[in-house]
């Protein structure tokens, strides 16, 4: 058993595990942050996808050892924050989710690409998010959620 | 919320279960924490096909380690059909003397957490003595076949004929006659959530509680409590958030029967998560339709009638409550689609092979059999040198009712709107003219065009006439007014992504003159709502919304009667809306209303019970369902040298009846859509001559993703349904039925001038590929395709 140490939405968390415990399994069992979703567990889907130091990371396929010292962001520690507010409002406005299980890794992927992309396009947004699965949607609603929160970004900007 | 003028029938309303899922806040089964629990792996066969000789358990975990004998006695579930030319077996929790597909659970181990779990299961031996494996359908029929269940007299689950018509007189007169071979292959139905069930037992209300990732918790706890020898009210099954099912969790597997069977010897709280390789090799599989087929058609393209045999792989074996036989009945008569041809002889075989069991995914027999029909229409326009789009009009069903000689009594429609809507919104001329010119990269432009009808909400006659045991001929719904006037709608279907705890809240809004956000529809717990059997087959909206139609309209009638009480007018003159009870001279609301109904008994009228709670059934006046129906239109671009083929666009044209949310319909369509693509280019568990599986990860089994699905545009055509409440049809499953087929038939159209045939999905650039070189090979030797 290995001693980890890292911030998960801004808090200290300490828990004592095996080398061999993912990020997902951390977050999840560990801190009952269950809105981190596993849909394959080998880095194909997305829906698990958080972000370690501010960059998207799948946490199914990242060790919770490898964080140590690192600050980890979960779907719930982006509550309140005006960004991602704004994602949710477009996503819920264009039907971009129905069951909500691919929902969070969709949402942490939607606001990266609007930090890189300046109100993306259609074609920009399909290719960015084509390492997340989806299986209700059709992906029409999520891409034109991100679109239209791209724009209103933009605008604001 | 944007509405129609005063009814929220129609309304676009933004979705009630958005908010929670957009924090992260959903709850579904892997998100429920108990004190103590404990995970669970499962032991799976490595063969195919094996006698079980025994299992060793590990040194030191033998308390850990289950396997049939220490769950305690279960009775066996005997599965729908209930016919004697249908043969059944027993698919146990966990195998007892013999395995009959790769992934089949032989054995369960417990720890503190899956990974620990999965170190014990590593460790437990299994003796096993192989057995040749039954891979291919039509070989599995062959005499001298070994037989999967030996009391069977061969390894047909059951054959059938339907011979409507007079084919024999129709193949001496036609003009056109194609012959194609059809295949559809194997694929699970790959929910984003896997299966997952959690199960304790609850020492307060003496009650086995099981969460439960399933589409139909009532009739899930009817299996159970028979299984375990409970009485029904000692199981409780809440499906909280279910992360997707399309019809793969409509029936009850092995190891959810086990987990529930394991809690409740232990009396501990237990879980199985299952991850996303048990789920391509061991949940129910779908597809796996073999088609030999003769259509028949006179000279100016008229259908005169389709002949030929069907089989459908189904598996292992038949699961609870309802085996597999469905879909090649279903395909069967489907087979003559939308169209008017008279002659139907098809020989079907539901066939058992050491695969995983089948069971339902979107669409069930149909896919199969749109793919097959519509590609033969093709193959006759093409024949005949026609406009498939214009051999289409000539053969569509125009007056209705109309009865096919499938049998499928077609209700309500207008298929010539939504050929020439599909033809008009993809823009046919200018996809001709596009051709003309040819392509400055190589490719090839290819446009194909397919139909379906989708049966929806059928009733008990037609239950009756499959032979279930269990038949969900109706739905049911309680409203419950609260003292201050606003509703609990609880009802027995079962919402997983389709958005229903917002359109039955429209409906009840509808009823009662409220908004919509006065309505909370709860469903997915048999101690909370009223029985139902779920949400499958596209009946959800037909059969509970009609049922909250009812049961909120009956109360609505005695709302109008308190009010016109407190109104001192006759009830007739009152009427409900903007949270009000209006009569001729004022107003009461609602909420003053529900108050002197709960609390205040002294304001009532003579004769009124007080409390408002109305429980309703609910069953169309039509019991052989209503259809939907919808032309797709795809057009894509195929590189003749790769094989690859690109979606350019992609569009419906459908017609639900009346919409009760648009919005929700629309997320409907184009998902649905999304999972025909996968069928049609991408989604394929292929299985080598041992029974192995070969897809067992995403990065074997290719799921459709952002890059692969084009903008899905929509038309929409509303002839509503005569033998429901508001028009409504069912809808959820048609997006998927479709795409095979006109996907298969653009690249059909893109290769025309050398008749190539494309004929088995997925179509993969290997199969394209190995269809060019077939036509071209025919070119050379002039043979007819």
């Amino acid at each position: 058993m290995i001693t980890v140490t890292l911030t998960v939405n801004g808090q200290e968390e300490t828990h004592s595990i095996e080398a061999r415990e993912t990020l997902a399994d951390f977050l999840r069992e560990r801190c009952n942050l269950t809105g981190t979703h596993l849909g394959c567990e080998h880095g194909a889907c997305g829906a698990c996808t958080v972000t370690i130091n501010g960059l998207p990371a799948r946490s199914c396929l990242t060790l919770a050892v490898m964080c140590e010292d690192r600050a980890v962001q979960t779907v719930e520690g982006t509550r309140g924050d005006p960004e991602m507010d704004l994602i949710r409002k477009h996503f819920h406005e264009a039907h971009g989710l129905q069951c909500g299980y691919c929902t969070p890794g969709m949402l942490l992927a939607a606001r990266d690409i609007l930090r890189r992309h300046k109100a993306p396009g259609e074609a920009t947004i399909r290719k960015e998010l084509s390492g997340h699965l989806c299986r209700c949607t059709g992906y029409v609603g999520i891409v034109e959620a991100i679109r239209r929160a791209g724009a209103e970004l933009s605008d604001k900007s | 919320m944007e509405t129609t003028g005063d009814s929220w029938i129609g309304a676009r309303v933004l979705r009630k279960e958005d908010e929670r899922h957009l924090l992260g806040a959903g709850q579904f089964v892997g998100d429920v924490r108990m004190p103590g629990l404990r995970d669970i792996a499962f032991v799976r066969s490595p063969m195919a096909h094996a006698k079980l000789k025994g299992v060793t358990k590990p040194e030191g975990h033998e308390a850990s380690v289950f396997t049939y004998e220490d769950l305690g006695p279960m009775k066996v579930l005997r599965t729908s059909p209930d016919m004697p030319t249908f043969h059944s077996a027993h698919y146990p929790a966990l195998a007892t003397d013999r395995v009959r597909f790769a992934g089949q659970p032989i054995a369960m181990c417990l720890a503190s957490n899956r990974a620990r779990a999965e170190d014990i299961a590593d460790l437990v031996q299994v003796d096993l003595e192989e057995l040749p494996a039954v891979v291919d359908v039509v070989d599995a029929m062959k005499p001298g076949t070994i037989k999967l269940h030996e009391d069977w007299p061969d390894n047909a689950y059951i054959h059938n004929t339907i011979d409507a018509g007079d084919m024999e007189a129709v193949a001496k007169i036609a003009a056109i006659k194609v012959k194609r071979r059809f295949k559809m292959n194997r694929q699970p139905s790959v929910s984003l959530e896997c299966h997952a069930v959690l199960a304790y037992w609850d020492f307060r209300t003496g009650q086995l509680v099981v969460y439960f990732s399933t589409q139909g918790p009532h009739v899930m706890r009817i299996g159970i409590a028979e299984a375990l020898g409970l009485q029904e009210y000692q199981v409780r099954v809440i499906a909280p958030d279910v992360g997707g099912g399309f019809g793969g969790k409509n029936r009850l597997m092995p190891e959810e029967l086990a987990v529930a069977a394991l809690a409740y010897k232990l009396k501990t709280p237990v879980r199985w998560l299952e991850d996303r390789r048990e789920h391509l090799i061991a949940s129910p599989h779908a597809r796996d339709h073999y088609y030999e087929l003769t259509a028949y058609a006179d000279k100016d393209g008229m259908l005169l009638g389709v002949d030929g045999d069907v089989y459908v792989d189904a598996g292992a074996y038949p699961m609870w409550p309802t085996a597999a036989f469905m879909e090649t009945s279903m395909s069967a008569r489907n087979l003559p689609g939308p169209y008017q041809a008279r002659n139907l002889r098809a020989r079907t075989f539901t066939v058992a092979t050491n695969k995983a069991p089948m069971g339902p995914y979107r669409g069930v027999g149909r896919p199969g059999a749109c793919f097959a029909i519509e590609r033969l229409m093709d193959e006759i326009a093409h024949e005949l040198g026609i406009e498939p789009v214009e051999l289409r009009r000539r053969n569509l069903v125009s007056s209705f009712p109309y009865e096919t000689i499938g049998g499928m009594k077609l209700d309500t429609g207008d298929y010539h709107a939504s050929l020439n809507a599909a033809a008009d919104l993809i823009d046919l001329p200018a996809i001709r003219a596009r051709q003309a010119k040819g392509e400055l990269d190589g490719r090839r432009i290819g446009l194909g065009f397919a139909m379906y009808t989708e049966q929806s909400g059928h009733g008990t006659g037609e239950w009756v006439k499959r032979r279930g045991r269990i038949i969900p001929g109706y739905e049911t719904a309680t409203t419950r007014m609260g003292a201050d006037g606003t509703v609990e709608l609880l009802v027995g279907i079962q919402s997983h992504g389709q958005g229903m705890e917002t359109t039955f809240a429209q409906i009840a809004a509808h009823e009662l003159g409220l908004d919509p956000s006065k309505i909370n529809v709860r469903h997915g717990d048999t101690s909370i709502s009223p029985f139902g059997f779920g949400t499958f087959g596209s009946r959800s909206i037909v059969m509970g919304g009609g049922a909250a139609a009812r049961s909120s309209r009956t109360l609505g009638e005695k709302l109008k009667k308190i009010g016109a009480h407190l109104l001192q007018c006759a009830a007739e003159e009152t009427h409900l809306k903007d949270g009000q009870v209006h009569g001729p001279n004022g107003s009461v609301s609602i909420a003053e209303v529900a108050r002197a109904a709960n609390v205040r008994p002294d304001l009532l009228p003579q004769g009124i019970d007080p409390v408002l709670d109305v429980t309703m059934t609910y069953e169309p006046k039509e019991s052989a369902g209503v259809f939907s129906y919808s032309t797709h239109g795809a057009l894509i671009a195929v590189d003749p040298d790769t094989g690859a083929v690109e979606l350019l666009d992609y569009v419906v044209a459908e017609d639900c009846g009346t919409m009760i949310n648009p919005l929700v319909c629309d997320g409907q369509v184009q998902g649905g859509v999304a999972q025909g693509i996968g069928t049609a280019l991408y989604e394929e568990i292929p299985f080598d001559d041992q029974g192995q599986p070969l897809a067992t990860t995403f990065a074997d089994y290719l799921m459709p993703g952002s890059m692969e699905i084009p903008n899905i545009r929509l038309a929409h055509i509303v002839t509503p349904a005569l033998a429901t409440e508001y028009g409504v049809k069912g809808m959820g499953e048609g997006g998927a039925i479709a795409p095979p087929a006109a996907i298969a038939n653009a690249l059909t159209d893109a290769f025309k001038d050398i008749r190539a045939s494309f004929d088995e999905t997925p179509l993969t650039p290997r199969r394209v590929i190995r269809a060019l070189d077939a036509a071209k090979a025919r070119v050379q030797t002039g043979e007819k395709p």
